[in-house]
């Protein structure tokens, strides 16, 4: 991961010896692939499990608090969980990770990667008090009032850290990232039907069935309506794609993607129990894994027929 | 260099003040925090490459690693004419790129100079020596978010080797391929147009070194001027092909204080033919996704609310 960056590999490929033929710069990459891989797909999707999950436990509490009191105080320190997890990756994908304070040295709005840094920073200290203050709240010391002060405190950063990602990854000289102009938008939904998806999960797991029944309709519509932005996003990326796989190749990634859409789809709609839950939220999250890993990759594949 | 320079300075300095693990690592927290006096601006320099008197030599890669001390990237056999280096790197920060026209011998065409519509028959020597183009809205500088990457008072673009973290922004950011991270200590590093050199007042080492004078460094708006003359005075000799890279915006991308005259494509050179500043998309970018995330929690706060007890 941490190796020197290597030249481009994407849509086009450099030569070597045995080419000797092939010489001059034209059929040469002119872009350098930053060293982000795997990682980087798993920072995705857990930046949007952590902030999916306390945006909708958020919103759900704030919106009809004596439905999803419980569930949401279950949310929180599991949001807080996930996105420590996602920051330790952030770390460990540096060149230097002894050297991350520095990007507290200064506050660039033109970096998506200096406001995301900020908004994470600053979403951490209101997510990490409404975790405490609801496991507190299982012990006896209950501190509603901050405890919702918290919540609402981390709405702006919260939201804040689920759409700068996809503006992250798409605001770069990258062959196929520069063009995906609605990444950001796929990814900001995305975080909100997962993280509906990992509550109807814990509403269910706790026996909540108000909650439950109500979250089942709302990711149901959400998975519904991630479809334009996923759709958008590929007709942004077909060009790329075009050049870097067979038509085969991109009929199975498609027919993945919408398995991994329509199945939770289907699998909800049959109003199973717990284990059908489950089943449509691990599949959802794995689809959701497979889309940010095949578009990580996109710069890292070398190009058919060159 | 790295290695011995690591050396020298893991010595104990009797200057240094007493260290200990706690004052170690309050050094390593505090330290990217303190800001010393900024400079103030001076004339903008920058290079003005002419392609077409370069004749590979390859002596400015040469001063550029002597002078800054840039470890040697080992002998690597390419097969692409007389370039070995491949590319810029970490450890190379000038590259000589060399490019063959020629016509292919078994068809036995021959052409001259200005008399052939086919560039590819020209019979000639491309070769031109590349290296940071020090743009001015330089997407790397953008893109950095711990501050590393500053514009210096000579307006150049300029890593602090000791602030960059090795996030990567900065290499998916330039779209001429420049900037790439170190294997020793996962840091970015790139040209820095000799700022050493300059604050002494000397020019950089690879201007220094070049024997033909393709390499000009100087304040910028002088460059400029001395380039449009010497195309003006190729068209007039008989070589209408010749243009400036990079002496001017486009519409897509601002100018850049290290520009080149070209007699071809700039893709022959493997440079982009119209180089796009991905910062033009970053506001509808954030858009589109402030809209995306909007829309999911307006159908959630519907649903919940149209379904609540």
């Amino acid at each position: 991961m941490h190796t020197d960056s290597r030249p481009q590999q994407g849509l086009s490929k450099p030569s070597s010896p045995e080419r000797g033929s092939e010489t001059g710069y034209e059929h040469l990459p002119v872009t350098k692939v930053p060293g982000w891989h795997g990682i980087i797909a798993w920072d995705a999707l857990l930046n949007g499990m952590a902030t999916g999950l306390f945006l909708a436990a958020a919103i759900s509490e704030l919106a009809a608090p004596a439905v999803f009191l419980r569930v949401a105080k279950v949310a929180y320190p599991v949001a807080l969980v996930l996105l420590l997890v996602d920051l330790g990756l952030l770390v460990l994908d540096l060149g230097d990770p002894l050297r991350f304070h520095h990007m507290l040295r200064v506050f660039k709005p033109s970096s998506p990667m200096s406001l995301g840094t900020w908004c994470l920073t600053i979403f951490s200290l209101p997510l990490t008090v409404a975790a405490g203050l609801s496991l507190l709240a299982e012990f006896g010391w209950d501190f509603e009032w901050a405890r919702l002060g918290a919540v609402v405190v981390g709405l702006l950063p919260g939201f804040a850290s689920a759409a700068y990602k996809g503006v992250l990854l798409s605001t770069n000289a990258q062959p196929g990232w520069k063009d995906a102009r609605w990444l950001g938008s796929y990814l900001t939904n995305s975080a909100i039907l997962m993280g509906c998806g990992e509550l109807l999960v814990l509403s269910a797991l706790m026996g909540q069935t108000q909650a439950t029944g109500i979250l089942r309709t709302g990711f149901n519509v959400l998975l519904v309506v991630n479809v334009i932005p996923l759709g958008l996003l590929f007709m942004n990326l077909r060009p790329a794609h075009a050049l870097l796989y067979t038509r085969e190749q991109q009929w199975r990634v498609g027919a993945i993607i919408a398995a991994g859409a329509l199945i939770p789809l289907g699998v909800v709609l049959l109003k199973g129990g717990l284990m059908f839950i489950l089943v449509a939220v691990i599949v959802l999250l794995v689809e959701s894994w497979f889309v940010r890993f095949v578009y990580v990759k996109i710069p890292h594949t070398s190009p058919l027929g060159k | 260099m790295a290695s011995r320079e690591m050396e020298l300075s893991g010595l104990h300095q009797s200057s240094d003040p007493p260290r200990g693990p706690l004052a170690e690592l309050v050094k390593r927290l505090i330290y990217p925090f303190l800001r010393g006096e900024a400079p103030k601006p001076r004339t903008p320099t920058g290079f003005y490459t002419d392609t077409t008197v370069c004749i590979g030599c390859k002596a400015c890669e040469v001063a550029c690693k002597q002078w800054n001390q840039l470890p040697s990237d080992g002998f690597n056999f390419s097969g692409n004419s007389y370039d070995n280096t491949n590319e810029l790197s970490a450890t190379t920060w000038r590259h000589v790129k060399f490019i063959e026209q020629f016509a292919d011998e078994s068809s036995g065409q021959i052409a001259l100079p200005g008399t052939e519509s086919n560039e590819s028959l020209l019979n000639r020597w491309l070769m031109m020596s590349d290296n940071c183009k020090h743009c001015v809205a330089s997407p790397c500088h953008q893109a950095c978010p711990t501050g590393a990457i500053v514009q210096n008072e000579f307006q150049n673009i300029y890593i602090q080797a000791d602030i960059c973290n090795g996030c990567s922004c900065c290499i998916a950011a330039c779209p001429f391929g420049v900037i790439t991270r170190s294997d020793m200590g996962g840091h970015s590093h790139k040209c820095t147009l000799c700022y050493d050199r300059q604050r002494d007042g000397l020019e950089p080492a690879c201007a220094k070194a070049c024997p033909t004078q393709s390499i000009h460094f100087g304040p910028v708006e002088e460059l400029r001027e001395q380039a449009r003359k010497r195309v003006e005075e190729l068209h007039q000799r008989g070589v209408p092909q010749a243009y400036l890279y990079g002496d001017v915006a486009s519409e897509t991308y601002s100018e850049m204080h290290s520009f080149y005259l070209l007699v071809d494509r700039p893709s022959v050179y493997g440079l982009p033919d119209a180089p796009f500043n991905p910062w033009l998309h970053m506001m509808g970018d954030y858009v589109r996704s402030v809209t995306g995330g909007l829309a999911g929690i307006a159908v959630l706060l519907a649903v919940v609310f149209l379904l609540k007890p």
